[in-house]
């Protein structure tokens, strides 16, 4: 038998796999429109994915494009937490799902998940708002962190790049959006 | 698997080349070729062409933590230098860059210095810039017009063939644009302008008589020759992902070119992780005896012995070497009778940032990624009434694709009317950056640490280097002149950044650090002569930038390769008569 040994490089690279993966088991609440994580990821826990995946989809909904869940966003970063993130964003995201949730109760008393899609969709879009009006707090720090990240691996993937070409073959630099159309559309110059 | 040859105990040779960059891979192509047993010494590990490590095929999504360094090396405090270079820490290419924690040098607290390197065959022709361009007439005569420096010991006539020789065989893409400032060479299909780009050069050329913006001329192949497609290299792609490595070897490297060259003779043995500690010394004969390295990962002391030493490590770590190679005869370092290795330090400086919106365009785009910017060459040679300053500098510029209106990552908005909005197309957006020319400082200077070494006990290296006056002067003119020019072209929201002009301003940002062993003419004053050959220790030579006596406004790798061909070609006419 062979002895296989994988290298970190090789193990950072199974990034690229999750990205396309099917993952995160859930079960999908009508009730209030969220999905629920089964089972804990590499960093996250299930509760903490399902906040995760519910921002995330608030932040990027599903439009006539994909959404932050089609890209899987929050399994994607739930990877790289393992891979990529150093000890202080780790802290970081982990603090803002937990205030999020701190916010639920406080102001609804119940815990996030529970809250109604349009309660939940008010709340993320008002810490929106006051993250970037203020933004000395530990709160604001880390909510803005949280959702640079989230933007960079939905607007990296595979589906919101559809006209990605990874070789263009030439360039041109003086074309009509026809003759641009035309050549995405025959897929070389 | 290592495709070279490997060295054998007590070997001897006839030249030995240390640096497997791009002057090392033309000197020891050029010395194969012409039938000479060359080692090539290089320090770090070996590295295939088309390599593993490589990752030019691989779409955003499939990098590595989705093209994000680490940020465990953020917080370990590794390099931190490149992180201070915008942009440059990504994942895709990391590899190719050094961790100036592990690959420590030193600099004064209050005055840093950027040192890029790239510990691996090839080193950093593995991810340079790839603007090759020819310096004119004025910049060989700038020294010994203005006093600065050391005078050149060779003008623009003596390497006009050799540009020509090296240019034939790396590929060089570019326009024939008839300008004296930057002479015309050998050229394949240059790539077109952008709308935005043509737009911009018509209003300059309808306005000034000595402002050009011109495409950039770049080492990427658009119609290879014989010779490049038999070494296997082919046409550019226009991916733009060069950094990373090109498994189409479309851009000239030492790995897709010299180096294979080099192979093919049989004339070639490279050692790796082999680290260049001196240059050894022969009292009796007056001459350097061989190279003396120790090995990156046993740390045991070896010699190598060779009729010819070639210095090619880079203008940095050739001074190193010879600062470290002290003797007798040489107590301050070998050829060093004039007390002028480690000075005039240089690299080009920036300082003035712009961009603006090119209007009117809108119905206009590009399709792929073109691998070269446009330029503006220097056009401040001679100094006008109406400025105070010496020397001058162009802009190297682009507005090679449109940009989008991004997303609010980093701003107030979220949900499906923030999304609808991000990524659209916005106007054609012209960016320029300037290239200012550092004058020749004697006080520039790189010399050995007196406490401080590296894990293998040698020197660390001490670069001590800032902008002057005439550099600040020119920041304020360059700020002024890229307004005027974008007025001129009838652009829109025009912005100007202009460094602090208060502040240090760090040298080596743009990976363009030279001087150090200087060219000249007198023995006195200089280190080399004009052939880049040791006044004192007639057997050695350093062509890489260690050798440039001023640093014009050029990326200079181009005269660099030329340099160490003629000079190897020098070189090899003495070994075969018997001089050396």
């Amino acid at each position: 038998m062979h002895e296989i040994k994988i290298s970190r490089r090789v193990f950072i690279g199974a990034t690229a796999y999750i990205v396309s993966a099917p993952l995160l088991a859930s079960i999908f609440s009508s009730k209030n429109q969220i999905h629920k994580i089964v089972d804990n990821g590499q960093f996250f826990n299930a509760k903490e994915l399902t906040i995760l995946t519910d921002i995330a989809e608030i932040m990027i909904p599903k439009t006539d494009t994909p959404g932050a869940t089609d890209v899987n966003v929050s399994s994607v970063l739930d990877g790289l937490m393992v891979t990529w993130a150093g000890e202080k964003t780790k802290q970081q995201y982990r603090y803002i799902i937990s205030q999020l949730d701190s916010i639920a109760q406080a102001t609804y008393q119940q815990t996030y998940s529970h809250l109604a899609l349009s309660i939940r969709q008010k709340l993320i879009v008002e810490l929106d708002k006051t993250a970037f009006d203020k933004q000395n707090t530990a709160l604001s720090k880390s909510y803005r962190k949280l959702k640079e990240m989230i933007f960079h691996v939905y607007y990296t993937s595979e589906l919101t790049n559809p006209d990605f070409v990874l070789i263009p073959g030439g360039y041109r630099g003086d074309i009509t959006k026809n003759e641009l159309t035309a050549i995405q559309k025959r897929g070389y110059l | 698997m290592n495709q070279y040859n490997q060295t054998k105990t007590n070997d001897e040779y006839d030249v030995i080349v240390v640096g497997s960059g791009i002057t090392g891979g033309w000197a020891a192509k050029e010395f194969c070729e012409k039938g000479y047993k060359t080692l090539v010494i290089e320090r770090g590990r070996h590295l295939d062409h088309p390599s593993s490590e490589y990752n030019d095929m691989k779409a955003p999504w499939q990098l590595d933590n989705m093209g994000l360094a680490p940020e465990e090396l953020t917080e370990q405090g590794r390099y931190s230098q490149l992180r201070a270079k915008k942009g440059v820490l990504k994942s895709d290419s990391i590899q190719f860059f050094v961790d100036d924690k592990e690959f420590p040098y030193s600099h004064p607290k209050e005055r840093p210095f950027m040192w890029t390197r790239g510990y691996q065959l090839g080193g950093r022709s593995i991810t340079w810039g790839r603007q090759v361009l020819r310096w004119g007439a004025k910049d060989f005569a700038a020294n010994a017009k203005d006093g600065h420096g050391v005078a050149w010991p060779i003008g623009y006539e003596d390497l006009a063939p050799w540009y020509d020789y090296v240019e034939s065989y790396i590929g060089v893409s570019a326009n024939k644009d008839g300008l004296d400032v930057l002479p015309d060479g050998v050229f394949q299909t240059p790539w077109e302008m952008s709308s935005a780009e043509k737009h911009i050069a018509k209003k300059w050329a309808e306005h000034y008589s000595d402002r050009h913006l011109i495409i950039g001329r770049s080492a990427n192949l658009t119609e290879p020759s014989a010779l490049q497609t038999g070494l296997g290299r082919g046409k550019c792609q226009a991916r733009s992902y060069c950094q990373r490595g090109c498994t189409f070897g479309a851009y000239f490297s030492s790995l897709s070119a010299t180096l294979p060259s080099a192979k093919k003779t049989g004339n070639l043995t490279v050692v790796t992780d082999a680290i260049a500690s001196t240059v050894d010394y022969d009292e009796q004969t007056g001459k350097a005896s061989g190279i003396t390295v120790i090995d990156a990962k046993t740390k045991k002391q070896r010699s190598y012995k060779a009729r010819v030493v070639f210095l090619c490590a880079s203008a940095l770590a050739s001074v190193q070497i010879m600062l470290n190679s002290k003797s007798k005869t040489f107590p301050n370092g070998i050829a060093n009778s004039s007390g002028a290795v480690g000075h005039y330090i240089m690299d080009h400086f920036m300082g003035v940032f712009a961009k603006a919106d090119v209007l009117g365009l809108e119905d206009k785009y590009s399709y792929g990624r073109r691998p070269i910017a446009t330029y503006v060459p220097n056009y401040r040679h001679e100094k006008t009434e109406d400025v105070d300053f010496i020397r001058g500098y162009g802009f190297q510029a682009t507005a090679g694709s449109r940009p989008n209106s991004g997303t609010t990552a980093k701003s107030v908005g979220i949900g499906a009317q923030a999304k609808n909005a991000a990524k659209q197309a916005k106007p054609w957006q012209f960016k320029a950056l300037m290239y200012g020319e550092t004058l020749p400082y004697f006080d520039n200077k790189a010399s050995l640490h007196p406490t401080k070494t590296d894990q293998w006990g040698i020197p660390q290296l001490h670069i001590d280097a800032k902008i002057g006056e005439n550099e600040r002067k020119m920041i304020k003119q360059a700020a002024a002149d890229i307004e005027e020019m974008l007025k001129v072209a009838g652009c829109s929201n025009i912005k100007i950044s202009q460094a602090d002009l208060e502040k240090h301003f760090t040298l080596g940002k743009r990976t363009h650090e030279m001087g150090g062993a200087c060219m000249g003419s007198n023995p006195a004053t200089s280190v080399l002569n004009k052939w880049a050959q040791s006044h004192d220790v007639e057997n050695l030579f350093v062509t890489d930038g260690a050798c440039m006596s001023s640093c014009a406004t050029q990326n200079p790798s181009l005269t660099y390769m030329a340099i160490t061909a003629r000079a190897a070609d020098y070189a090899a006419k003495l070994m075969r008569t018997g001089k050396l």
